[in-house]
């Protein structure tokens, strides 16, 4: 489990435009992990670059630099493989890796 | 969580045009580009943002190469392919910072190339540096559209809009008249008072026409001393009287260099009320109304005659 990491924001909480952006982050990203883990469950690999590709460009400008990490090293690998179904392992790990980051954004403890 | 507050719009701010699948995109550069005075409009895919294009004619096009269906380069290709679009500048958005990318996007006529996460700083300079180019653009074509003397619309631009007048009204099936204007024995006011005085009759009754018209005509100086005036959404009887106002203002007007002598114009009209049953060319309607121009003269100048396209005349009491 990964710690959110304390510059995870780049933006500035006290400053309302950023806190807006945010906030409307944390109101969207359920609803991405959800689809990240269907597409998962379902091998729709198409699908899930899809949502890693727009994880990495998004995040950084809503202040989680790492959930763009996380996302892109995803993306990468679903780039880098020719057929995904042959190394879920590797997928599967990765793809935790990110959801668990997203999560402890979503509840943070 | 605060409201988003749009961003007020008035008639100078110039409409930005966003095409990207990714919500959060829109949400983070609606966000951020609030400060700037533009008007954001968004597209989610590049078949959206094609039509939007062509409707909306923005001022500038903030494209995202990565998208499913219709890429961004498709995109940008069709945009540089649509005259109505074609000098509409646009700057591209990706997530990869790809040099092959870069080059294809200028190639097809890319301004501009930001790659995602956006640097907002640098993001917000872009927008405004293309949308400076884009203004300098309108005006230098605006410009090459405008006659010198007069201030109306050249000729070049009267014969482009004919057509697209003419195929936008035959289309709906709207009214249309076309007016050709000329000045009553203009050679002897140059003969007599000079060419300054010549020069001022010319800007003084495009003045006029200019006041006389609505926002929707397009009022054109059309050689020496003629000038022409494209009426959308009028018919003959419309068309009438409203040139009959010109020619009677005409009459009225002073002249600084010459009080003594008035100066009036002759007008031949050519409409009809319904497009749909139209069978003559532009070229056809304009010398239509050339030749009731010539009766105007025949019959002894400073009046208007006005013709359907049929042939059948327009008095000024059936217009009344």
């Amino acid at each position: 489990m990964n710690a959110p990491d304390p510059n995870a924001f780049s933006l500035d909480i006290n400053d309302p435009e950023d806190a807006e952006l945010i906030q409307y982050f944390l109101t969207e990203l359920p609803d991405r992990v959800d689809t990240i883990l269907a597409a998962f469950t379902n091998d729709d690999f198409r699908e899930l670059e899809r949502i890693a590709h727009q994880l990495k460009g998004a995040a950084p400008g809503f202040g989680f630099p790492s959930i763009g990490t996380e996302a892109a090293k995803l993306e990468q690998q679903l780039k880098l493989t020719s057929d995904p179904s042959e190394s879920v392992e590797t997928l599967r790990s990765q793809v935790d890796q990110l959801v668990s980051l997203c999560n402890s954004y979503i509840n943070p403890s | 969580m605060s409201e988003t507050q749009p961003n007020p719009y008035t008639e100078t701010s110039p409409v930005v045009l966003l095409v990207d699948d990714s919500q959060f995109v829109h949400r983070l550069l609606e966000a951020r580009l609030r400060s700037e005075s533009i008007v954001l409009s968004s597209a989610e895919d590049g078949k959206a943002g094609l039509e939007i294009a062509q409707r909306d004619e923005p001022s500038l096009i903030l494209l995202d190469l990565d998208m499913p269906v219709m890429d961004g380069f498709e995109t940008l290709r069709e945009l540089k392919e649509d005259p109505r679009t074609r000098d509409i500048p646009v700057i591209v958005l990706s997530g990869m910072n790809s040099s092959q990318d870069k080059v294809a996007a200028f190639d097809l006529g890319a301004i501009d190339f930001v790659t995602k996460p956006f640097e907002l700083t640098e993001l917000r300079a872009r927008v405004r540096s293309s949308l400076r180019m884009s203004e300098l653009l309108r005006m230098l074509a605006q410009k090459a559209h405008i006659d010198g003397l007069s201030g109306l619309y050249n000729r070049q631009y009267f014969d482009e809009k004919l057509s697209s007048e003419f195929n936008r009204t035959l289309r709906h099936g709207q009214s249309l008249s076309i007016a050709m204007i000329d000045i009553d024995h203009f050679k002897s006011v140059n003969d007599t008072y000079g060419h300054p005085a010549g020069d001022a009759v010319i800007s003084g009754v495009a003045n006029l026409i200019m006041r006389e018209t609505r926002s929707i005509d397009i009022a054109c100086r059309y050689g020496g001393e003629e000038f022409a005036i494209i009426m959308p959404e009028t018919d003959p009887n419309q068309a009438q009287l409203m040139c009959e106002r010109i020619r009677q203002g005409c009459e009225h007007l002073a002249w600084s260099r010459h009080p003594a002598r008035n100066i009036t114009i002759s007008v031949g009209v050519a409409g009809t009320g319904n497009t749909d049953t139209v069978t003559i060319t532009p070229e056809g309607w304009v010398e239509m109304a050339d030749k009731n121009l010539y009766h105007a003269k025949q019959a002894g100048r400073n009046r208007v005659v006005t013709t359907g396209l049929d042939g059948t005349h327009i008095s000024l009491a059936q217009a009344g």
